[in-house]
């Protein structure tokens, strides 16, 4: 574990099910975050979690630098030079609109379209603006958004289908893991028959923004998450030293089959919690006075 | 353009029936399944010709079998819909992916419950096999909020999830399915049908149960058991139920992916009419590799067969 301290200076984790479940901080977590932050570590967050924009994470006491699969999309939009003078419709929450529009995009749907009923007896219409159908995690998915969806992306020529993430499941509350953004995507691409351009996990999209603005190099970094196939391979894709814990969705049993596995997802290092690591970051900070 | 001459991967172009083809189709099978939506009728109007046509090859002696891949009504309800279009059919004849999915799980001995995914149909077919059922149209307004301390129990007895064609899908289904299929252990995964989108009016295209079943398998990452078409499932129960064999059978349907697939995948004789959403230019288009042995404009077409007849006569 001291050696990880010594060998990697930026450090990246998910949020949940690595820094907290729902709304509980994992035990020890925050100390050892903390103590990162005093050995000099960049601390860096990313997280699938498209239901929020970057400002809102701030009030859970995080200082850094957070990276939410919302702003991946608007960015990742941004990066293609998305024409302005088109639209973007979202099947998802608040948070992606506001990283649209904190990038200039126009965008309507999210949960403005929520009591949205589809009707049978009339034609439904759509804009055929929208030049982006974005998704997300959405609480509030319904045949109409589906529908105004596909139809977008059916009938408006050239218009992209972006998604911010394809997780299966989520801890969006303490308790439970709810099913994800990979319910919505998996919903529109049963209609419209194509894969979406994933910006979040395991997408190594973000990594080019976040090296650039961080001067990170991924061979002195390491990301730490609770999920082999977005966290951990986002790690692999980027280049960087990965870190498993076990405080979230994955469970012994699925990491001895990953790894019994050929073509398996493989972390470099297993710890059981992160909160673990605040002994030995503590005698690391007093080898350093 | 339009010739038989072989393509490179084998198989000839379409031929478009004429009228030795069609007097040699009803010849050579015993059996007619037919899709509805498209060959039978387009949304409530029956197609012209149709009722006679059916009771032609019925007084040939045919067999005939409906099927829709629709899931929204149990076969009792298309029976409605049927006798109310002025066409002589029985219930036993018609084959809707409801009725697949009940008799999928009647044929695998299912003994325990199943959370729905759909309208009244499935429910209706799952009642006539005495298989117990939860969800369906009573957790339509159901909402999850989502909120700190927010949890959702579900039943350890569901053994199965029947995904078919919602109109009313939201969080909370996808949820509920999602926890079962995860944790119930052996919880199967069926779908009742995928196809990407139907025909619920003339205007427009509609979503398809191809999104319903598509957001449970984004949600478990899990393939469905799917009992419609294309898959053979059904084809197998009505070959069994009427003690045929695949040769003595001819596919009449409207769509390349699912009917004409369905009847080729089945080794059955297969028959495309254009009165539905495939048109000429999309068959024998370059890109097109489903060939069906015949095609014609619609189903009536073959009332050629007795014109000729009589003719001859």
């Amino acid at each position: 574990m001291l050696q990880l301290l010594q060998d990697y200076d930026c450090w990246v984790f998910d949020l949940d099910g690595t820094i907290w479940r729902g709304n509980e901080v994992i035990e020890g977590v925050l100390e050892a975050l903390e103590l990162l932050r005093k050995l000099g570590k960049k601390v860096l967050f990313m997280t699938n979690n498209s239901m929020k924009s970057r400002g809102s994470y701030l009030d859970k006491c995080l200082q850094d630098d957070i990276y939410c699969s919302s702003y991946s999309a608007a960015a990742y939009l941004d990066s293609i030079g998305f024409d302005r003078s088109k639209k973007a419709y979202v099947v998802g929450e608040r948070g992606i609109m506001q990283e649209l529009a904190a990038v200039g995009i126009e965008s309507f749907g999210g949960p403005d379209d929520n009591e949205k009923r589809a009707s049978f007896s009339s034609e439904m219409l759509h804009d055929t603006q929208v030049g982006a159908v974005v998704c997300g995690v959405d609480p509030n998915l319904s045949y109409y958004k589906v529908q105004y969806a596909s139809m977008c992306l059916l009938l408006n020529p050239g218009c992209l289908f972006i998604a911010t993430n394809t997780d299966a499941r989520g801890h969006f509350t303490p308790n439970l893991e709810w099913a994800g953004a990979g319910a919505t995507v998996g919903a529109i691409k049963g209609v419209v028959e194509r894969d979406p351009i994933v910006t979040g996990k395991p997408s190594p999209f973000l990594m080019q923004d976040i090296a650039a603005k961080h001067n990170v190099q991924p061979a002195k970094s390491i990301m730490v998450g609770d999920r082999l196939d977005t966290d951990i391979l986002w790690g692999l894709n980027t280049g960087m030293a990965t870190l498993l814990v076990m405080t979230g969705v994955t469970d012994e049993q699925l990491l001895v089959a990953q790894r019994g596995s050929s073509n398996g997802v493989k972390p470099h290092f297993v710890m059981d919690s992160f909160g673990d690591l605040r002994r030995v970051a503590q005698q690391a900070l007093q080898q350093q006075k | 353009m339009v010739s038989c001459k072989a393509v490179a991967n084998g198989t000839t172009q379409p031929r478009r029936a004429d009228t030795d083809d069609k007097r040699k189709l009803i010849d050579s099978v015993d059996c007619f399944i037919f899709d509805c939506d498209g060959v039978i009728w387009r949304g409530d109007s029956v197609i012209d010709g149709v009722p006679e046509t059916l009771d032609m090859l019925r007084a040939m002696g045919k067999r005939l079998v409906f099927v829709t891949n629709n899931s929204t009504k149990s076969r009792a309800g298309y029976l409605g819909k049927f006798t109310g279009l002025g066409l002589n059919v029985n219930a036993e004849e018609i084959y809707s992916s409801s009725y697949a999915a009940a008799a999928y799980l009647e044929s695998i001995d299912f003994k325990k419950k199943v959370y729905v995914i759909g309208e009244s149909g499935i429910l209706e077919e799952l009642d006539l096999k005495g298989i117990q059922h939860l969800g369906g149209p009573e957790d339509a307004e159901k909402v999850v909020a989502l909120k700190k301390g927010e949890y959702m129990e579900h039943d350890e007895d569901v053994g199965a999830v029947v995904v078919g064609f919602d109109r009313h899908i939201n969080y909370y289904k996808i949820q509920y399915a999602t926890l079962c299929i995860r944790e119930n252990p052996g919880c199967l995964f069926i779908a009742t049908n995928r196809d990407a989108v139907t025909h619920l009016t003339d205007a427009q295209e509609w979503a398809g149960n191809g999104s319903m079943v598509g957001a449970i398998a984004g949600s478990t990452k899990r393939e469905p058991i799917t009992v419609g078409k294309p898959a053979e499932f059904m084809l197998d129960n009505i070959a069994k139920t009427f003690g045929l064999k695949r040769q003595q059978i001819c596919m009449v349907g409207d769509r390349l992916d699912t009917d004409i697939l369905f009847g080729k995948n089945g080794g059955l004789t297969t028959c495309l009419v254009l009165s539905g959403v495939t048109d000429e230019e999309t068959l024998l288009s370059p890109e097109n590799s489903v060939h069906p042995d015949y095609y014609m404009s619609q189903l009536s077409e073959l009332l050629a067969v007795k014109e000729a007849a009589k003719v001859a006569a």
